[in-house]
């Protein structure tokens, strides 16, 4: 009963971290950027989230405009921030990322205050009860299903449509893509809005379980994030899934079991250091 | 012409210094938590110290001389706590210096004052360490470890509690409240059955939740601040765990009600705070916090506000600027302020009631008192 | 003077603390998100000696020895992942090495070490040990890049597959780096540890690690006198002028990413490409500009 809840509870978490870390293994996959901004994007869904609820009573709306607008956020940020610097070594892009998203921190502390916002009326909070004494919140229930919905939707796009089998061809030879008339730039846009997108849904969701969005929210995400995807070997989609639901149930079990050991963020970074130095390439990482 | 501007020169400058010196200005030191993720305190108490030098001030200052807190953000980090005490004391030369802060910055600065000999007030930071850096430093607040022991007495006779749960926040504000509780349990027949752990950047609590409610404890004690304690509760009481939370002054804010909604009816809390209280300086208090803010009082603000009120009557006692004697007028002083009657022990630790409030329809009330000087004696040395 | 005094020895430890990673980082490629931990590994292990009153001077080796350590094992490591990978397995060792000291009593936890005693030099004896040890590494750094093994590292910097093809001992040339920069960054660590008197595992986070790179990326990645000029600039401007105190943070990663977008090599590069549009009548003698 216990190892049931811990299980569910883990794959909440590591639903989550699906969303967030799947954003950042777009941009990698087509960049070979380490985008650790993409937190600040999630931190920037969950206020929005907060605030459009309070606005206006409607948690879909709430979403839908958390989704949108991030997306777009994540677009503006690839053309001021990233492109000017794509000739340059990868540390210039990871540094300014790092730089980016430590100065939006602040920015979310100045803009909404340092005290973090609630909703109002918070959504979604009751509970059913499966069986005996097995609860499951509303909220957490949504956070597997619209992982869930988001990542098939994402796989019929880039399975099924056109769109979709540009970015694909993108990714795996840019120049070659070019040369059957691809729009680079376009792919490279589309890349962001969807992988910002998703970490917006990340940060409503979150600010649903908590109910609480603060300007350091993401700071754990980004640095977690990077060890999934690094974990899950970068650049694969797949191997990023993988890694997100493995730690999310490691973490639930950890924090209980060898909690004494080590702090809940180091469980992740251990495990990272593990797998790297059996598996240079990741879980599911190709070539080296 | 020469002659006339060196003149004029001279006769301005003399009028300048003048002019700066009739408005001589005492500094009181104060480092806060202004940004990062205490944040959302140090504004509370910097508010609160704010009111208490304005109200001075209005009421004639110290003999004429205005007083100016000197403020600067540490961020609740011992290291940027250091720096800040090293800049107090030698570029702003203060008099004397409050923290506002937390008690990991509070501890490191707290050895800088005393060596110093300046004058160091921790507003309301708990660890037992902090007194013990030296005679030149105070604490208006409890020590961590009494309040616990207050948590135990409590859940032991009050609520008549016999099994219980400790879920601590791994910082030395969690711990050595922790560490109280555990002291004290057994005398009130209290089994701590289980006892976790978590980070201060934890939100989520799901496997701690789901590992406590197995253990079906009689209460709850879980430590940390209202950022921690708001979805802490939450997710609890969400799991369908009914039995009685019990905080401590790290919930004191309105904030945890917003964040924890309605799952913060019920909660009980030790803290310094007593919104319902009768005294007419916690009255007043608490009327002019909400009308200069327009924010509800909390613990922190009060125990500011306690605190330059307490270094205020000892300038106003002693007379003087020198800090020994501030130091020696701060020691034997005795000041009825928001949070109390205020007077020290040979540590610097006071002796005041424990407050125990509770939330009721969305707002912290009375629920009782607790004033046993011999469980609330503070250590002496 | 007291506080010019305090002033300076923050600085000079933070010169010493940013030469060190230059030397693994700029010098050798080799990029590291975790550098603070050595820092860290030097001053508890200074602090924890200093307590049981071993004398000041003689922690410094001590603490050197144990970051070393710590370093030659991340080196090793190191050797297994490349480029991104090491960002991420660095900074994973930040964060471990955090981690690990949070939850052991033995150093002292989440609370820390407070109560450090004093070097036993005074403060001015303190400054002029530090500027002594940091003005020392400065010149074994310079002397070091003219010399064969700062040619090695500039050639792994460069291209690491060349390197190895040309015969050399990459891996070996590799540890060497990170073991010259742990070991210094925990001589800056033991004198962290007694100019702060306190040390907690907050000091030695991602913040810190990142802090101390800015400072060699600002300064321009390899410069010598260029990560001297920003390590000593950034470690006391917020202290210097109060209105940057209040938006410290917000300033130092504005600052890093205006460096990033429109001069990536630094101060030194910023120099180095003014002093190029002045006319020379001496032809260029193609010193190590990067």
């Amino acid at each position: 009963m216990l190892y049931l809840e811990l299980f569910i509870q883990g794959l909440v978490q590591g639903s989550i971290y699906a969303l967030i870390a799947l954003g950042l293994t777009l941009v990698y996959g087509l960049l070979r950027i380490l985008h650790v901004a993409h937190a600040a994007l999630f931190t920037l869904g969950g206020y929005i989230g907060v605030i459009v609820t309070n606005a206006t009573g409607s948690f879909t709306l709430a979403m839908l405009v958390a989704m949108l607008v991030v997306g777009l956020a994540g677009m503006l940020m690839y053309k001021l921030a990233y492109e000017p610097l794509l000739s340059q070594p990868p540390y210039v892009s990871l540094i300014a990322s790092i730089a980016l998203f430590i100065a939006s921190e602040e920015i979310f502390r100045i803009a909404f205050g340092p005290y973090g916002l609630s909703y109002q009326t918070a959504p979604l909070q009751g509970h059913i009860e499966l069986f005996s004494g097995f609860y499951l919140k509303y909220a957490e229930i949504l956070v597997m299903g619209l992982s869930t919905i988001l990542m098939i939707a994402l796989a019929w796009l880039s399975m099924q449509t056109r769109t979709g089998v540009a970015w694909r061809a993108t990714v795996t030879d840019p120049d070659m893509a070019r040369a059957f008339g691809v729009k680079i730039q376009n792919v490279r846009y589309l890349n962001f809005f969807i992988g910002s997108s998703f970490a917006a849904a990340a940060g409503v969701l979150v600010a649903l379980l908590n109910n609480l969005v603060e300007p350091t929210m993401g700071s754990v995400a980004s640095y977690k994030a990077l060890a999934i995807i690094v974990l899950g070997g970068l650049g694969s989609i797949r191997g990023t899934l993988i890694a997100s639901l493995l730690l999310g149930v490691l973490e639930s079990f950890g924090t209980i079991y060898i909690g004494h050991l080590l702090d809940r963020d180091a469980i992740a970074f251990a495990f990272l250091i593990l797998v790297l130095m059996i598996r240079p390439q990741g879980l599911m990482g190709g070539k080296l | 012409m020469k002659k006339a501007k060196i003149i004029s020169a001279v006769v301005m400058s003399g009028l300048l210094s003048i002019a700066t010196g009739h408005a001589s200005s005492i500094k009181i030191g104060f480092n806060v938590p202004l940004t990062g993720f205490a944040a959302a305190d140090g504004k509370s108490a910097l508010n609160g110290a704010e009111l208490a030098v304005e109200q001075a001030n209005a009421a004639g200052g110290i003999n004429g001389d205005s007083i100016v807190l000197v403020v600067y953000d540490d961020q609740a980090s011992p290291k940027e706590a250091v720096p800040i005490a090293q800049k107090l004391i030698e570029k702003d030369e203060v008099v004397a210096a409050i923290s506002g802060s937390y008690s990991g910055s509070t501890r490191a600065a707290a050895g800088i004052f005393q060596e110093a000999g300046v004058p160091y007030i921790a507003a309301y930071a708990v660890h037992p360490d902090i007194t013990r850096a030296g005679n030149y430093v105070f604490r208006t607040s409890f020590v961590g470890e009494v309040q616990g022991r207050a948590g135990a007495k409590l859940m032991g006779e009050t609520l008549g509690a016999k099994k219980v749960s400790v879920i601590t926040l791994k910082n030395d504000f969690g711990k050595s409240l922790a560490a109280g509780l555990k002291q004290a349990a057994s005398n009130y027949g209290i089994t701590i059955v289980s006892e976790y752990e978590y980070g201060i950047k934890d939100r989520q609590f799901g496997p701690i939740v789901s590992k406590v409610k197995s253990d079906k404890p009689d209460a709850i004690y879980a430590t940390g601040y209202f950022f921690t304690a708001g979805p802490l509760v939450s997710q609890l009481r969400a799991a369908g765990i009914t039995v009685p939370i019990i905080g401590q002054e790290g919930y004191d804010s309105q904030k945890f009600i917003d964040i924890a909604g309605a799952a913060a009816e019920g909660t009980i809390i030790t803290t310094s705070l007593n919104r319902d209280s009768a005294s007419i300086e916690t009255k007043n208090f608490i009327r002019e916090f909400e009308s200069k803010t327009g924010n509800k009082a909390d613990m922190v603000a009060a125990s500011a506000h306690t605190a330059v009120k307490v270094i205020v009557a000892a300038m106003r006692q002693s007379g003087s600027m020198d800090k020994a004697a501030l130091r020696n007028a701060i020691s034997a002083t005795s000041v009825v302020a928001a949070t109390g009657t205020i007077s020290f022990n040979a540590l610097g630790e006071v002796r005041k009631d424990v407050q125990v409030q509770i939330v009721k329809d969305g707002n912290w009330h009375e629920h009782s008192v607790i004033s046993d000087s011999k469980l609330l004696a503070p250590p002496n040395e | 003077m007291s506080y010019e005094i305090t002033l300076m020895t923050t600085m000079a430890i933070s010169v010493l603390f940013a030469l060190s990673l230059n030397f693994i980082t700029g010098f050798c490629g080799q990029i590291s998100l975790g550098h603070a931990a050595f820092l860290g590994a030097g001053a508890y292990t200074s602090a924890m000696l200093s307590k049981a009153d071993v004398p000041f001077l003689f922690t410094i080796p001590v603490a050197a020895i144990c970051a070393a350590m710590l370093g030659a094992i991340i080196g090793l490591a190191s050797l297994r992942v490349r480029h991104d990978f090491l960002a991420i397995t660095t900074m994973g060792v930040g964060f471990l090495f955090v981690g690990i000291i949070r939850q052991q009593d033995f150093f002292g936890g989440e609370i820390g070490i407070a109560g450090i005693p004093s070097s036993g030099f005074g403060k001015g004896g303190f400054m002029l040990i530090c500027i002594a040890l940091a003005l020392t590494f400065a010149a074994f750094s310079l002397y070091v890049r003219r010399s064969w093994m700062g040619f090695v590292f500039k050639s792994i910097a460069d291209n690491e597959d060349v390197t190895r093809v040309l015969g050399i001992d990459v891996s070996r040339y590799k540890l060497i780096a990170f073991i010259i920069g742990t070991g210094t960054a925990g001589v800056a660590g033991a004198l962290y540890a007694h100019h702060f008197r306190f040390v907690g595992p907050d000091s030695f986070g991602f913040v810190e690690s990142i802090s101390v790179l800015a400072m060699v990326i600002v300064g321009g990645i390899g410069s010598v006198w260029g990560v001297i000029f920003a390590a000593a600039l950034l470690s006391v401007l917020p202290m210097l002028v109060q209105f940057i105190d209040d938006y410290k943070l917000l300033f130092y990663s504005g600052l890093l990413f205006a460096m990033m977008r429109f001069s990536p090599d630094g101060i030194a590069g910023l120099c180095t490409r003014l002093f190029s549009y002045i006319p020379r009548r001496v032809p260029d003698n193609g010193g190590n500009n990067r």
